[in-house]
């Protein structure tokens, strides 16, 4: 059980980077870590040994999050989450190294929730294909695709292109 | 260029980014990557893409964690409130073979209108007389235990109701003696603080509340200071000590069951 707790604990940091993925408000941030880490030690005994802890942590969060959000639904709020940040276009190639970590957050932000959280858990948290799906809830063709529209679109929006008409698909 | 059966699709060149590709594959994408300038370049962006986003990611997560994502305060929550229900399902039993069991509100009905009003007044006022008598080491107390019976007499009259010191010397809390407080509504309570071997004082709240008020016992803490309260035949009972929950749980139990005559 100790072991398990400090297994658990030692989520918490990627819990975060996940949860404001999903949240933009610093302070709903830990509300759906806070939330994640309650339901995880009462599910703790239904937990099967095989699989990635985190990942399983992951979908406990991912599933928070999609219930909440139909809860503000149906109460009529609207989420503010796809919200496209407000700032102008991209910076230019050439940009030094603290410019361009803040603006590769801006893009991340202005990427449709479904894009940007495939985006952090395969490329940040580097959780495999298969379990991104079971976190998501979803097919692992999807995930893929997703992926690679999240990818090309954070391509060009940090090229400064305009990424607010959909891209021509590439052909090949 | 690339064999037959081996052609790389998009799906690959991700592969390759997240490095989820067998070495035969990720050979084979090197080979098409050699003869696709175009995917190179997208391949790079990509890869670029992931170290500046791990790297803002880094940057971010350098604040200190909240007291509320503190796991070991979670998973002590946690065991509270699992004790707090068994003690709840063993208080109904014990009531239940009694035969009694007047008025106990079964736990997590959350405590509504009037009885939580009556409960957080409760819970304020025995936290603040622990703090304020139990800090004080000479004079804690008006009358000593030495003087019980008169201090039964005297609170009793000024309560308006029979009160005596719950004897808790068989679990190791020995009366120091009582003192009259003062409600904030101009009402009287009673005081009772005790001292256990290890001179770690303890105090039982009693505060007469109107007879239709009831609540479960419920917990409360101002830093290491620990309450246990409830409500029960219209007298407020709190248990205030610089002690584990456990051992509150442990006093709290002792009074219920020697609990002094109401009424």
């Amino acid at each position: 059980m100790t072991s398990v707790v400090s297994s658990i604990e030692a989520c918490i940091p990627a819990l975060r980077r996940y949860a404001s993925v999903l949240v933009r408000d610093r302070q709903d941030v830990d509300d759906l870590v806070h939330d994640c880490l309650v339901r995880a030690l009462d599910q703790l005994h239904t937990r099967r040994e095989e699989g990635d802890l985190r990942a399983w942590m992951f979908a406990i969060m991912h599933n928070l999050f999609i219930s909440r959000a139909r809860r503000l639904k149906m109460s009529g709020h609207s989420e503010p989450f796809d919200t496209i940040a407000d700032d102008g276009p991209g910076v230019q190639a050439g940009q030094d190294s603290h410019m361009e970590r803040r603006d590769v957050m801006r893009a991340l932000k202005s990427l449709p929730e479904d894009q940007r959280t495939v985006l952090v858990l395969v490329a940040v948290e580097g959780l495999p294909y298969a379990e991104v799906a079971r976190v998501i809830g979803v097919p692992v063709g999807t995930i893929m695709s997703r992926l690679s529209r999240a990818r090309e679109r954070l391509r060009r929006s940090m090229q400064g292109e305009d990424v607010g008409r959909p891209a021509l698909r590439r052909v090949k | 260029m690339t064999m037959p059966g081996s052609q790389i699709g998009e799906d690959d060149l991700h592969a390759y980014i997240d490095d989820h590709l067998a070495p035969s594959r990720r050979l084979a994408v090197e080979r098409h990557l050699a003869a696709d300038p175009e995917a190179a370049d997208r391949v790079r962006a990509y890869a670029a893409q992931r170290d500046a986003l791990r790297a803002a990611f880094a940057m971010e997560a350098s604040d200190t964690l909240p007291a509320a994502l503190n796991l070991s305060r979670l998973v002590e929550a946690r065991l509270t409130r699992r004790r707090a229900s068994l003690r709840m399902v063993a208080a109904g039993v014990a009531l239940f073979a009694i035969g009694g069991g007047a008025g106990w509100l079964a736990r997590g009905v959350p405590l509504e209108g009037r009885d939580a009003m009556a409960m957080s007044v409760l819970k304020q006022q025995a936290m603040a007389t622990h703090i304020v008598y139990a800090a004080d080491r000479r004079h804690p107390i008006e009358v000593p235990a030495t003087e019980r019976d008169h201090l039964a007499q005297w609170l009793s009259n000024r309560l308006d109701r029979h009160i005596a010191p719950p004897d808790l010397a068989m679990i190791g809390y020995h009366l120091i003696g009582g003192r009259l407080l003062a409600t904030e509504r101009g009402g009287a309570a009673a005081l009772f603080m005790y001292e256990n071997d290890a001179h770690a004082r303890l105090s039982v709240v009693l505060r007469p509340m109107a007879a239709n008020l009831q609540s479960p016992q419920v917990e409360a803490s101002n830093g290491p200071v620990n309450l246990c309260a409830w409500i029960r035949n219209g007298l407020g009972y709190a248990v205030v000590a610089a002690l584990p929950d456990s051992e509150l749980d442990r006093v709290s139990e002792r009074i219920r069951v020697k609990r002094p005559p109401a009424g």
